[in-house]
C-alpha cells in the first residue's frame, strides 16, 4: 500500500507533535511544579490530591527567604535573613571571577594550540577527560591542602578550583572559534610591524568577540551550579547558592517546600536566561570537534 | 611619485632621512621569540598543574598509604601501613556493590539519555512550525541546577503528590510508587532524574550531529527508491557515529561522578540503595571519617575512570580522524 | 638598496619536499614572478621569503644579510595576501595606517601619509567604510594601500587576483604595473596565470614539483624554453605538441607521427633517430586554401573568436593540432575539409623523451 505524500505527512505530523509534546510536558513539569510551589501558601505545599495551581498565589515564601521576613511556625526556625542574599553574591562574584579567568587563558591556550601547536591532539583530549575524572577523588586531600594553604572556606580557593575544573572547556570551545579566523589576517598584522601578543588581543580575540561570550556564558552555567567541591571547600563564612539550598534544606528538616521552592527559583532563574540567551552556540560547546562545521 | 627606498633596518641605525622609517625595535631571533611565545602560554596551565593538581594527587597518595584519621593531628604522624589500606577495600563488599550501583546507575541513565535524545533529535531535525519554542523547552532540564533538581524531585514524588496523581490520571490506574522511600526503586529514580536533567545534553549534540549530514546523499537514496528506514539506518547513523561516540562516552563518564543528586535527594539511602561510589567515597570519608581508606578507595576508582578514559580518547580520536578524513576528501573535491 | 638572494633554499613538510634547492637572485627594483602550477612550490617559496616558514635548508639573504631567523616584520617587507586579508573589526583608514601604529608614528604623520598613499591607489572615498562594504576590486586595493604606507623596500604578493573576475583582475593587474613604475621597488609576485606572468614579469621564474625550471624575461620563456613543460604552460592556446619519431632518411632527418610527416630543417639536421616530440606554436602555423604547405590534415572544429579564428584539426591522436588565424578569413571553413599547413622552420622545437629541449629556438 503506497501512500500518498500528504497521507505519510499527516501520519508523521501526528506522531511528531504527539511524542514531542508528551516529552514537553515531561520536561516542563517539574519547573512548572517547583515555580508554582514557590507561590503556594504553607498548607498547599504537600496536600492530598496535590494542588496544582496555587490558590491564591502568595508572594510570602520569596519574602521570608530572601528578605526574612516573618518566620515559620511549625519548625520555628527562621534562616537567617540576609543570608541567601549574601549566598547570591558570593555565587556571583565566584562564578563571574573564576569564568573570566577561565576563558582569559583558556582562550590564549586555545590560540597556541591552534596557530603553534602547543598541545598535540592527544593532550587536548587528555585535558578534556581530565576534567571527566571525578572530583570526589581529590576533595579530601585537597580540603587538607588548602587548610594549610589557608584557603579552606575562602573564595579565592573556590575560585582557583573552579578555574583548573573548567579551563578544558574554556580551551575546547574557543579553540573553534579561533580556528575560523583566517590566518592571512594574522601574518598581515605580523608583517606590518604587530608582535604576537598584539596580534592576539588586537586582531584575533575581538573577532571572536561573540564566541568569547558565548563560551563565557557556558562556563558560567557550570561554575554557578557546582555543588561538591563549594560543599567541601566553604564551611561557615562563605557559602554558595546550591550550598545555600541544601543547608536550608537540611535545617528545616525538608518540609518547608515553599520557602525551599522560593530558594530554588532565584537559583535557577538566572541560569536559565542566560541558557536561553545562548542557545544558538550550546550545540558548538558540546561538539568536542565530533560535528562538521 | 618617487618614494625613497628604506634601507633594511639594522639594530644600531637611528633615523635617516624623512621618508625613511626607524625600527621601532632591536630584531630579535624569531625561533627564540616563537619559543618563548609557546612557553608563556603554557605557563597558566603548568602552574595550576604543578601548584594545585600535583601536590593533590600527591597527597591523597600519600594518605592511601598511611594510616591517618582527623584525631592524630598533623599528618606526618601518621604510620606507614603498605598496602593495608588498599586491601581493605578490594575486601569491602559494600564497595563492590558501589562499583556495581555505579556501573547500573551510569549504563541505564546513559542509555536512556541517548534513546530519549536521539529520538527526539530525529523528530526535530526537519525543521516544523512550533520548532523553536519545543527546542526551548527541550534545553530547560539542563539548565537547572542538579540539586534544585532533587529537590524539587521530592517536592514532586512523595507518595500522594502530582507525580503520581498525573500518570494515575493518564493512565487510569492507582498509581502509587513510592519514589523516595522504597529501597529497590530509589536508584531508579535517581536515574530517571539523571535522564531528565540531561537528556537535553545528547538531544543537542545529536541534532546538531543530524543537522550537520549533507542533505545530498540523502536525496540521492530517497530518488533511487530507498525507505525512511533504510537511509536511516545506511546513511544517517555511519555519519552520525562521531557525535554518538562522543554523547555516550561524555554522559557515561560524568553519570559515574554523579553526587548532588543523588546524596541531597536520598543521602546513601534507603538503606545503602543509593551508595554509588561517588556517594560511599563521600560516606567513608567524611562521616566515618575513614580519610586513608577513602584516598585508597579514592585511588582506585580514579584508576578505574583513567582506564575507562583512555579507552574513551582512543574511541573519539579515531571518530575524528575519520570524520576529518571524510570531510577532507570533500572539501578537496568541492 | 633591496637585494634579495635565495640561496640552495629547501623546505619540506614531513615527508614531503614542497621547495627543493632553488637558487635565486633578485635584484634591487626587479618585477619578479614565480609562476607554476598549483603545489609547485611558489607560494612556499614566497612565505619563506617573508618569513613565515621557516626554511629547512639553504638561506635567505636580504643586502647580503641572513635573515632566515628574523621575524617578518624585521625583514623591512610588504606583503598583499590572497584574499585582501584586510582587518574586519577595523575601518580602512585603521586599516592603513595600522603599520604606521606600530611603528610609533605621531597621529599627525600618519594621517599625512595615510592620505598620501589613499590619493596614489585611488581609495579616499573608502576611508571611512569598513572592509565588508568595499567591493572585491576595492578591498584589494586597500589592502594595496596598507601595505604601500610603510614604505617598504620588496613587495611580496601572493595570487593577489585569483579572486576578482576578469575584469577586476585586469584593472589591478595594471594598477600592479604602474606602482611598479612609480616606486620602482622590488616586487616579488606569485602567480598560476601565465597571463599575468608573461604581462607584468621583468623576469620570469618557473617552478614545478618545487623545483625552479627556468628563470629569464618573459620572451626568453616564451622563445626559448628549456623544456616542453615550460612551452606547455606559457602561451594560449598552447603549443602543439606532437609525439612521435625522428627518422633518417638518406640525408636529413624526418619526423613523424600520426598523420604529419616532415622534413626538420637545415638546422636540425644532427638530430639523431629515436622517439621524439615536436613543438609549434598555433599563431606559427600558416593555413592555405591554395595548396601550399608541409602537411595537409582535415578540421575537426572551427573557433570563430572575432579577432582570431582557432581551428583544429585531427593529427591521428587524441589531442587536437591546432592553429590560429587572423581575423575571420577562416571562419567558413567546414568540418572535415582538409587543409594544407606550412610550418614556419624558425619556430620549429624537437624535444626529448625527457622533455629537454634539444633543438629550436635561439640554439
Amino acid at each position: 500500500m503506497a501512500m500518498t505524500k500528504s497521507q505519510r505527512r499527516r501520519i508523521a505530523a501526528v506522531v511528531r507533535y504527539g511524542v514531542l509534546s508528551l516529552w514537553a510536558l515531561v520536561a516542563f513539569f517539574p519547573i512548572y511544579w517547583m515555580v508554582s510551589t514557590s507561590f503556594k501558601p504553607d498548607n498547599q505545599w504537600f496536600s492530598w490530591p496535590p494542588v496544582y495551581f496555587p490558590d491564591p498565589p502568595t508572594l510570602s515564601n520569596y519574602l521570608n527567604v530572601w528578605f526574612g521576613a516573618g518566620q515559620y511556625d511549625v519548625t520555628q526556625y527562621a534562616i537567617s535573613s540576609q543570608k541567601p542574599l549574601v549566598s547570591l553574591w558570593n555565587s556571583t562574584v565566584i562564578a563571574t571571577t573564576s569564568t573570566f579567568l577561565s576563558v582569559l587563558f583558556g582562550s590564549l591556550l586555545a590560540y597556541g594550540v591552534s596557530r603553534y601547536r602547543i598541545l598535540s591532539e592527544a593532550r587536548m583530549f587528555q585535558l578534556l577527560m581530565l576534567r571527566m575524572i571525578p572530583p570526589i577523588v581529590v576533595v579530601a586531600p585537597l580540603s587538607l591542602y588548602y587548610s594549610a594553604l589557608g584557603l579552606l572556606d575562602s573564595r579565592t580557593g573556590l575560585i582557583l578550583v573552579y578555574f583548573l575544573t573548567t579551563l578544558p572547556y574554556a580551551v575546547w570551545m574557543t579553540k573553534s572559534f579561533i580556528d575560523e579566523v583566517p590566518r592571512e589576517v594574522e601574518q598581515a598584522a605580523e608583517i606590518l610591524g604587530a608582535s604576537r601578543w598584539r596580534t592576539v588581543f588586537e586582531i584575533v580575540l575581538p573577532l571572536i568577540r561573540s564566541g568569547l561570550v558565548a563560551t563565557f556564558l557556558f562556563i558560567l552555567i557550570l561554575t554557578w551550579s557546582e555543588y561538591l567541591l563549594a560543599l567541601i571547600i566553604t564551611k561557615t563564612q562563605v557559602t554558595t547558592l546550591p550550598i545555600e539550598l541544601s543547608k536550608y534544606q537540611g535545617t528545616t528538616e525538608g518540609r518547608v517546600y515553599g520557602r525551599q521552592a522560593a530558594l530554588a527559583v532565584g537559583i535557577t532563574i538566572p541560569l536559565m536566561i542566560v541558557g536561553l540567551i545562548i542557545r544558538k552556540h550550546l550545540a558548538r560547546g558540546f561538539s568536542f570537534g565530533m560535528v562538521r562545521r | 611619485m618617487p618614494v625613497a627606498s628604506p634601507s633594511l633596518p639594522s639594530p644600531a641605525s637611528g633615523g635617516g632621512s624623512a621618508d625613511v622609517l626607524p625600527p621601532s625595535r632591536r630584531a630579535v631571533s624569531r625561533t627564540r621569540a616563537v619559543r618563548q611565545f609557546k612557553l608563556t602560554l603554557l605557563l597558566p596551565l603548568i602552574a595550576l598543574f604543578a601548584f594545585v593538581l600535583v601536590p593533590v594527587l600527591l597527597l591523597q597518595l600519600y594518605f592511601s598509604f598511611h594510616q591517618w584519621t582527623v584525631y592524630l593531628g598533623s599528618w606526618w604522624d601518621a604510620e606507614f601501613v603498605g598496602f593495608d589500606m588498599f586491601e581493605s577495600v578490594f575486601t569491602d563488599a559494600r564497595f563492590g556493590w558501589a562499583v556495581l550501583r555505579s556501573l547500573a546507575f551510569a549504563t541505564g541513565s546513559t542509555l536512556g539519555c541517548f534513546v530519549c535524545g536521539f529520538a527526539l533529535a530525529y523528530l526535530m531535525h526537519k525543521p516544523f512550525r512550533g520548532h523553536a519554542l519545543y527546542y526551548i523547552v527541550f534545553i530547560l532540564p539542563m539548565l537547572t541546577v542538579p540539586v534544585v533538581v532533587s529537590y524539587t524531585a521530592e517536592m514532586m514524588l512523595y507518595r500522594n503528590g502530582p507525580v503520581n496523581g498525573i500518570i494515575s490520571a493518564l493512565t487510569g490506574l492507582d498509581f502509587q510508587v513510592s519514589w523516595l522511600t522504597d529501597p529497590n526503586i530509589a536508584l531508579v529514580t535517581v536515574a530517571l532524574l539523571e535522564i531528565w536533567n540531561w537528556t537535553p545534553f545528547t538531544f543537542i549534540i545529536l541534532l546538531a550531529g543530524l543537522a550537520a549530514i549533507p542533505k545530498e546523499p540523502i536525496e540521492a537514496a530517497e530518488i533511487l527508491g530507498a525507505s525512511n528506514w533504510r537511509i536511516f539506518w545506511e546513511v544517517q547513523v555511519p555519519l552520525l557515529r562521531p557525535v554518538i561516540m562522543l554523547a555516550l562516552v561524555l554522559r557515561f563518564l560524568e553519570a559515574m561522578a554523579e553526587f548532588p543528586k543523588t546524596w541531597a535527594l536520598f543521602q546513601g539511602g534507603p538503606g545503602s540503595a543509593t551508595e554509588t561510589l561517588p556517594v560511599y567515597i563521600f560516606m567513608t570519608t567524611w562521616q566515618y571519617f575513614e580519610i586513608s581508606k577513602g584516598a585508597a578507595m579514592s585511588y582506585v576508582v580514579m584508576l578505574l575512570m583513567i582506564a575507562i578514559v583512555l579507552v574513551a580518547i582512543h574511541l573519539l580520536r579515531r571518530e575524528k580522524r575519520s570524520l576529518d578524513t571524510m570531510y577532507a576528501q570533500e572539501a578537496a573535491e568541492g | 638598496m633591496a637585494r634579495i638572494e635565495l640561496v640552495n633554499l629547501s623546505k619540506s613538510f614531513g615527508a614531503v619536499a614542497a621547495v627543493k634547492n632553488v637558487d635565486l637572485a633578485i635584484e634591487d627594483g626587479e618585477f619578479v614572478v614565480l609562476v607554476g602550477p598549483s603545489g609547485c612550490g611558489k607560494t612556499t617559496t614566497l612565505r619563506m621569503v617573508a618569513g613565515f616558514e621557516d626554511p629547512s635548508g639553504g638561506e635567505i639573504r636580504i643586502d647580503g644579510r641572513v635573515v632566515n631567523d628574523l621575524e617578518p616584520r624585521d625583514r623591512g617587507l610588504g606583503m598583499v595576501f590572497q584574499t585582501h586579508a584586510l582587518f574586519p573589526h577595523k575601518t580602512v583608514r585603521q586599516n592603513v595606517e595600522f603599520g604606521l601604529r606600530m611603528k610609533n608614528m605621531p597621529p599627525a604623520a600618519r594621517a599625512a601619509r595615510v592620505a598620501e598613499v589613499a590619493e596614489l591607489v585611488r581609495i579616499t572615498h573608502l576611508l571611512d567604510k569598513m572592509p565588508s562594504q568595499c567591493s572585491g576590486g576595492e578591498s584589494q586595493r586597500v589592502a594595496l594601500a596598507r601595505t604601500l604606507v610603510t614604505h617598504p623596500s620588496t613587495f611580496l604578493l601572493d595570487e593577489p587576483l585569483s579572486s576578482l573576475d576578469a575584469k577586476l583582475r585586469r584593472e589591478l593587474r595594471a594598477e600592479c604595473d604602474r606602482l611598479h613604475q612609480t616606486l620602482k621597488r622590488t616586487f616579488i609576485y606569485v602567480t598560476h596565470d601565465q597571463e599575468e606572468a608573461m604581462t607584468l614579469a621583468d623576469r620570469i621564474v618557473v617552478m614545478r614539483a618545487g623545483e625552479v625550471v627556468q628563470i629569464g624575461s618573459p620572451m626568453e620563456i616564451y622563445s626559448d624554453p628549456v623544456n616542453s613543460f615550460v612551452a606547455d604552460f606559457f602561451g594560449s592556446p598552447s603549443m602543439n605538441l606532437l609525439s612521435g619519431e625522428i627518422a633518417q632518411d638518406g640525408g636529413l632527418p624526418r619526423f613523424r607521427a600520426g598523420r604529419i610527416e616532415l622534413a626538420l630543417p637545415e638546422r636540425f639536421k644532427a638530430a639523431k633517430p629515436g622517439a621524439a616530440t615536436l613543438g609549434i606554436r598555433p599563431e606559427h602555423v600558416g593555413l592555405g586554401r591554395d595548396g601550399k604547405g608541409d602537411v595537409e590534415l582535415p578540421v575537426r572544429l572551427v573557433e570563430p573568436l572575432g579577432r582570431d579564428t582557432l581551428l583544429y584539426f585531427d593529427a591521428g591522436s587524441e589531442r587536437a593540432f591546432v592553429a590560429v588565424s587572423e581575423g575571420l578569413a577562416m571562419a567558413d571553413v567546414s568540418v572535415g575539409a582538409p587543409i594544407r599547413l606550412s610550418f614556419d622552420p624558425r619556430r620549429l622545437y624537437v624535444f626529448g623523451t625527457d622533455g629537454r629541449r634539444i633543438f629550436g629556438g635561439a640554439g
